[in-house]
């Protein structure tokens, strides 16, 4: 086992709508992230995947809001820190963000490499700028980005480039999380093997030391991630192996999440993708008991009467009262 | 050659282009109105002049000496060549002073007014709407609506009550004119002063209307740009709250600088109509007699002074866009 780099215990965080009402988004999750490792967070959409990853940056701003839990970065705990200390020595230091739609996330009337001498001021104000545009031509020659995309703007890049530029600024600092919120998601194929071999690289090379990689495509995760938590309703339902959650799901909703996908496996002819019915739980609510207990083809009383702790099954952690093993969508089916 | 350059001329041959059909109904358009302004003139002149031959004659002589008595088209083919030479006639209700004199006289009145109370409106109004958009509270909720009021009330009607409330009634300042009516022009401190004081009222009716036009295009423009990927990833990256907002303002203001192009024409009629209701020996308050008295060739100059100015002032900001947006750089290069 590596060193453990990022510890989040009981993390709770909200949404404070205009009506004042809050929506608990991130309802207490608690994972670690160990050296080299690269987790996965998956879900559907609604879920709280991406506010989770905005919530383990430890740096709110509305809506969005901390209740309680820690963040805990190679032993310091981060949600201890003043917001300034917190926004000079950690934000891109120690844990660094790559957001939704790196499509956006450039300032269009900024070069790119502009923007990079913006974020090394912040946290290396002894640098001159020379020595700052140095620091970001050596980084895009090392992973193999060309370094006149420093001094184009964005909307002279394609958009893998812009992806992979993104990439590339996020770790500038060598943080030693990376948190990517999906990625992928906007891009083609071939482009997404590119930006995915770059995450890859920067583990290897040393620039990041972990990475928490977020996405709705499992099929993707399978390729990149060590580990993965299933989340739902801001909670973490399933987590495990990679390989094992995804082919053998033990969650009645990771079960139900897989079987709507389709894995290109040889026997795929003839299968029929199953869907999920109904909408994920309203996350106003206080609730008791499991949340996906109004969607579950297993619900019992017992599964609303409160709360449902994590227990372990075997390698693997669960957020469900049985043990259920998982069926093909045939006999699913037949069970409805 | 550079397509730069290629574009700036192509975009300069096309507002030459507009300048002329401007010209030419600067010419045509005034002479449509009823009536002949010599005979006017002429009745005028003969009070108590019984002699009908005599009339006749000194009739005569004015339609001869301003040109009248040739073909309309001739008198165009006329008109247009003085102007290339720079000589805009004769004004026929200030005989025999020439237009270019009093245009001469009028200008740096109608520039002194104008060109700071719009920018200073259009400076203003920015920096409201993006303070509005930014610091929300107090500010969204009382300041915003004031400037909408404002915003939505024509400029004669601001311009006559402050000059009912300030003038008339409070008399903090004089009811109209550019300067004392005692005065003789010069550079004394009391004269200056009196121009000051006369500046005042016109001056903050322009601008008041111009702020809130401003204001409510940048409040919107800017919460759509702090609700932009690139500000969140920004912040993520530790860059500090000054300079994001650095990049929302130079992202929000772009629109606004077009808005600024767009509604320059407006604006400079509006101010035209201030000065008609203030009395100030501008351009306004010269269109405005020389349109009583049917004063074809002052009208002709005064229009085309107005028509020179838009021009001109779009000219300029389509120029100033390319350069601070390299979108809209890009997209003029494009086009060659």
């Amino acid at each position: 086992m590596g060193q453990t780099i990022l510890t989040v215990s009981e993390l709770k965080t909200f949404y404070r709508t205009r009506l004042k009402e809050n929506v608990h988004a991130v309802d207490g999750v608690s994972f670690t992230l160990e050296e080299g490792k690269i987790l996965g967070i998956a879900g559907e959409s609604g879920c709280g995947k991406s506010t989770l990853a905005l919530s383990v940056m430890g740096f709110y701003f509305p809506p969005l809001n901390f209740k309680s839990g820690s963040i805990v970065i190679d032993g310091i705990d981060i949600m201890k820190l003043s917001r300034e200390d917190l926004r000079t020595k950690v934000l891109g230091e120690e844990i660094a963000y790559i957001p939704q739609s790196a499509m956006n996330a450039l300032n269009p009337t900024k070069r790119v490499g502009k923007f990079i001498e913006d974020i090394l001021r912040e946290h290396r104000p002894g640098l001159s700028q020379e020595q700052m545009q140095r620091l970001a031509a050596e980084r895009f020659e090392i992973l193999n980005l060309p370094t006149r995309a420093l001094t184009a703007y964005p909307n002279e890049l394609s958009g893998g480039m812009k992806q992979r530029v993104v990439i590339a600024t996020s770790t500038i600092l060598n943080p030693k999380v990376l948190i990517a919120d999906e990625p992928t998601s906007a891009l083609d194929v071939s482009s997404q093997k590119i930006a995915i071999k770059l995450l890859k690289s920067l583990l290897a090379k040393g620039f990041v030391k972990s990475m928490l990689f977020i996405t709705h495509e499992l099929p993707l995760l399978k390729h990149v991630a060590d580990d993965v938590m299933i989340m739902y309703a801001g909670q973490i339902v399933e987590r495990g192996r990679i390989d094992e959650v995804i082919f053998k799901p033990m969650h009645p909703y990771a079960q139900a999440l897989m079987g709507s996908i389709i894995v290109p496996e040889s026997d795929i002819r003839g299968h029929r993708l199953s869907s999920i019915p109904g909408a994920p739980p309203n996350l106003k609510n206080e609730m008791k008991g499991c949340r996906f207990a109004d969607r579950c083809i297993h619900t019992v009383d017992e599964c609303r009467k409160e709360e449902i702790p994590e227990r372990a099954r075997g390698e693997r952690t669960i957020r469900c009262l049985f043990d259920f093993d998982y069926q093909s969508e045939e006999t699913a089916h037949e069970r409805r | 050659m550079n397509s730069y350059l290629k574009y700036f001329l192509k975009k300069f041959g096309w507002y030459l282009l507009t300048l002329v059909v401007a010209i030419t109904l600067n010419f045509f358009l005034p002479r449509m109105i009823k009536g002949n302004p010599v005979s006017v003139i002429v009745s005028a002149m003969s009070q108590g002049m019984s002699d009908v031959n005599a009339q006749k004659k000194l009739y005569e002589s004015y339609m001869h000496q301003f040109g009248l008595d040739k073909p309309l088209f001739q008198q165009y083919l006329i008109y247009f060549q003085n102007i290339l030479h720079g000589d805009f006639g004769v004004s026929f209700g200030n005989y025999p002073r020439r237009v270019s004199n009093i245009l001469a006289s009028a200008i740096p009145w109608t520039l002194g007014l104008q060109i700071p109370a719009i920018l200073i409106g259009w400076l203003l109004g920015n920096l409201l709407g993006a303070f509005t958009a930014y610091k929300k509270g107090v500010f969204d909720k009382i300041i915003f609506p004031a400037a909408l009021f404002v915003n939505s009330m024509p400029f004669f009607a601001l311009s006559i009550i402050m000059l009912y409330v300030f003038g008339l009634h409070l008399k903090w300042f004089p009811i109209g004119g550019g300067y004392g009516y005692q005065m003789i022009p010069n550079l004394s401190l009391s004269f200056i002063g009196s121009v000051l004081q006369h500046h005042f009222l016109p001056f903050i009716s322009i601008v008041l209307v111009a702020i809130g036009g401003q204001a409510i295009g940048m409040r919107s423009m800017s919460i759509y740009e702090l609700n932009s990927d690139y500000v969140l990833y920004a912040k993520l990256m530790g860059i500090r709250d000054s300079r994001v907002v650095r990049y929302v303002f130079r992202n929000a203001v772009l629109p606004q600088v077009t808005g600024l192009a767009l509604s320059i024409g407006t604006m400079i009629s509006g101010a035209l109509i201030t000065e008609i209701v203030f009395n100030y020996p501008g351009i306004g308050t010269w269109l405005f007699t020389a349109i009583r008295t049917l004063d074809f060739p002052l009208i002709s100059g005064c229009t085309l002074m107005i028509t020179l100015a838009v021009l001109a002032a779009n000219f300029t900001i389509e120029i100033i866009y390319g350069l601070i947006d390299p979108r809209v750089k890009a997209t003029q290069m494009e086009g060659q």
